[in-house]
């Protein structure tokens, strides 16, 4: 699996489970399925992002600020257009970013030498 | 009569000790040791120029016997050439009448003082791996060691694992150009050449299996080398204490005193080493989901790390959430 | 200092075993009887015979066996061929595992290899469960308790003079060898067995060499693998070089005489080992026993 289908895929089920984590709060309770819609698509684009980056540079920790930067930025986003929540959202934001960051580093599949020539 | 000094005893020791080079290639440079049958030295082949290892019979015998299995024992080393077993250059007898073999001069240490130098689990099994390629090659070639112990495993000074002491090794099938007589298969039959009849005990207390401990030669097959084996594996991870549960769990397979439990054969044994370096379940340690998934998180401990962190976050903000 | 010898006194048995032994104790030829016995024991060893020779009698003699034949001359043979290695040993041994005083030790000595024979202790000696030398050295340490609780010093033969062994030979490698500290007896002892057993190797090869015309070769060897030293230079070993210019030969011919002496002397303390035991298993051990202790250090490399 290449670094940028592994990032979508990761980026796509985090997206999932972080917008389910709503439910947990009775005050957005009603509105759980266009959080967890906007939640997913929030991370499908964060991880291919993320994946993009992690195939062009190959360096951990640059992957793990830059997955960082993408979490937390993207969910501003969206805290901007909550008028508020910033830190609840941000905050599991950031580190889900982090966590599609380090994993693309990590894991995946490199593109081969001959391949990147052609 | 003469008074002979003790440094006069030790002269005349080696000088009636010392093999006797005339009209051979080899100059005698010094002692090296006491093999099993024979003494081994130090000496120069002075046509090629280079150090060998030749071992000799140590005392006549009027029966030929010690001769025959000191040449038995060359043929044998001469059938296995494997970067882990000492290559054999050259075999006969001496103006003497002794017979000898030549073989390469390993400038090592033996595995019991080389084991005290290594630091990591990691290096020590990787040694272990390379001394199972070695008896797993033999085993391929019919041959049992028998003799397996740290004592009898050198290690290069470029860290290549070297067998040594093929004396007591047995035969599964005859050696390229041998008769089938040359077999030691046959309870109680006398072999043509030396073999071991049933009922005679040969190796080492401590590293032989208990099979071999009760003199049942004709039963011995690959699993009393794997006896050994983990005999070895266990000296080299030292304390019971320090070992984690799967390594302990190879080396009680290995150990097994049913043959029956041990592993089948040294290849399936270097496989479950093998596994274990790589994080990967092992024959002797059954997978279960618990031990799966701790093997899952002691590999990826940084991402277990940050999810843990998240969900951490999670629960905090849950619990504390503005209305 | 050898005393005057009287055997009227003494019973059969006595008589036959000083005769028979004393020309090899004392290591001078009394008459040409004891000459001709010494070449025919002595030089030779076992059977005089050209498979003597290869190392490989055609019949095997062991001195354990003869040494319970009825046969006197076979038994006197064997007695020979055990005092040879082992009167030494023994006597060193009672005089520094009981601490005995010289005099006490040669009467213990003396009787102990009457006793050997007389009482036939070889009969109870198993070479499957232990060395003949750990089993003398139980002989002997038996011998010395019975003494102590005898309470009376050892008389043999009711008080005729003592036997004629070189005991003040044996009390000046005794002194010599003295150590600071009380030595291991395992370990003391077999090296003085080994020292025995060199010795009389030395002297075989000495006599055998000399008879064939080879005492050069001798010599070689005596000075090499002997001498601690040169005589003119008590901090060097002697060299190749060194052999060639005092015997006026070529260093080729001194590694060639050194190689042949080395050889047979080989052969002749194999050949003696042989003679103290009784199965080729044994002979083995004993063997490698002899040869087989590491040297302290590596050997000096050979030039």
């Amino acid at each position: 699996m290449n670094k940028i289908l592994l990032g979508i895929i990761l980026g796509t089920v985090l997206g999932i489970f972080d917008g389910a984590t709503a439910w947990f709060t009775p005050a957005v309770r009603n509105e759980i399925l266009g959080i967890m819609i906007g939640s997913t698509i929030k991370g499908l684009i964060a991880g291919a992002l993320i994946g993009v980056f992690a195939r062009l540079v190959n360096s951990l920790a640059l992957g793990i600020i830059f997955g960082l930067g993408v979490g937390l930025l993207l969910a501003f986003g969206v805290a901007y257009m909550q008028h508020g929540y910033y830190f609840e959202i941000m905050l599991p934001g950031g580190l889900v970013g982090t966590i599609v960051g380090f994993c693309t580093q990590k894991f995946g599949a490199r593109p081969s030498p001959t391949a990147a020539r052609a | 009569m003469t008074w002979l000094s003790d440094a006069a005893l030790d002269r005349l020791r080696l000088a009636a000790e010392s093999p006797d080079l005339s009209a051979t290639r080899y100059r005698l440079v010094d002692r090296i040791g006491r093999g099993g049958m024979g003494v081994v030295f130090l000496a120069e082949d002075q046509i090629l120029g280079r150090r060998v290892a030749l071992k000799v019979v140590d005392v006549p015998d009027e029966s030929g016997d010690l001769a025959a299995r000191l040449v038995r024992e060359a043929r044998i080393l001469a059938q296995l050439e494997h970067p882990g077993i000492v290559p054999v250059h050259d075999a006969g007898a001496l103006p003497d009448g002794r017979v000898f073999y030549a073989m390469k001069f390993v400038e090592g240490r033996s595995l019991r003082e080389h084991a005290a130098s290594l630091d990591s689990t990691t290096d020590r099994l990787r040694i272990f791996q390379k001394l199972c390629d070695a008896v797993s090659f033999a085993h391929s070639r019919g041959i049992l060691h028998r003799d397996l112990k740290p004592e009898n495993v050198m290690i290069g000074p470029f860290g290549e694992v070297l067998v040594l002491d093929w004396g007591v090794a047995k035969l599964l099938r005859p050696l390229a150009g041998d008769s089938a007589s040359e077999v030691d298969s046959s309870a109680g039959a006398v072999p043509a050449r030396p073999g071991t009849r049933d009922g005679a005990v040969v190796g080492t207390v401590g590293y032989m299996s208990p099979e071999q401990s009760r003199g049942e030669s004709a039963a011995l097959d690959a699993r009393t080398d794997v006896f050994s084996l983990g005999m070895i594996l266990k000296f080299l991870l030292g304390e019971p204490a320090r070992v984690s549960a799967p390594v302990a769990a190879v080396c009680a397979k290995a150990t097994s005193l049913d043959p029956a439990f041990r592993y089948a054969s040294v290849s399936n044994l270097a496989a479950d080493v093998a596994r274990f370096l790589d994080g990967l379940p092992l024959e002797a340690y059954p997978d279960t989901l618990f031990r799966r998934a701790g093997r899952f998180v002691r590999r990826n401990q940084v991402v277990v790390w940050l999810v843990v962190a998240y969900l951490f976050a999670r629960i905090i903000l849950i619990l504390f959430s503005r209305p | 200092m050898r005393q005057a010898l009287t055997l009227q006194r003494l019973s059969p048995l006595r008589q036959e075993w000083i005769r028979c032994t004393l020309p090899f104790r004392s290591g001078v030829v009394h008459s040409e009887k004891d000459a001709a016995r010494l070449r025919q024991y002595s030089v030779d060893g076992s059977p005089n015979s050209e498979a003597s020779r290869g190392g490989f009698p055609l019949t095997r003699w062991s001195a354990i066996l003869a040494a319970r034949s009825g046969d006197s001359s076979e038994r006197s043979r064997a007695l020979d061929t055990l005092l040879a290695a082992y009167w030494k040993p023994i006597y060193k041994y009672i005089r520094l595992r009981w601490s005995k005083s010289p005099e006490d030790a040669q009467d213990l000595t003396q009787d102990f290899f009457f006793r050997l024979l007389d009482k036939d202790w070889l009969g109870s000696f198993d070479p499957r469960r232990a060395r003949l030398r750990t089993f003398l050295r139980a002989c002997a340490d038996n011998l010395v308790s019975n003494h102590h609780r005898a309470g009376q010093r050892q008389k043999r033969g009711g008080g005729s003079p003592p036997l004629s062994l070189d005991f003040a030979a044996a009390d000046g490698e005794l002194s010599r060898l003295q150590p600071s500290a009380p030595p291991e007896m395992d370990e003391f002892f077999d090296r003085e067995w080994a020292r025995s057993v060199f010795t009389v190797g030395v002297e075989r090869l000495r006599a055998e060499l000399t008879a064939r015309g080879k005492s050069v070769c001798f010599q070689v060897f005596e000075r090499y693998d002997l001498q601690d030293a040169l005589p003119d230079a008590p901090d060097r070993r002697p060299s190749y070089q060194d052999l060639a210019r005092d015997l006026r030969i070529s260093p080729t011919d001194v590694t060639n005489y050194l190689a042949a002496a080395r050889r047979d002397f080989r052969r002749i303390v194999l050949d003696f080992i042989r003679e103290m035991t009784s199965s080729d298993e044994e002979f083995r051990r004993e063997a490698r026993a002899l040869l087989g202790a590491d040297p302290p250090g590596s050997a000096e490399a050979h030039e």
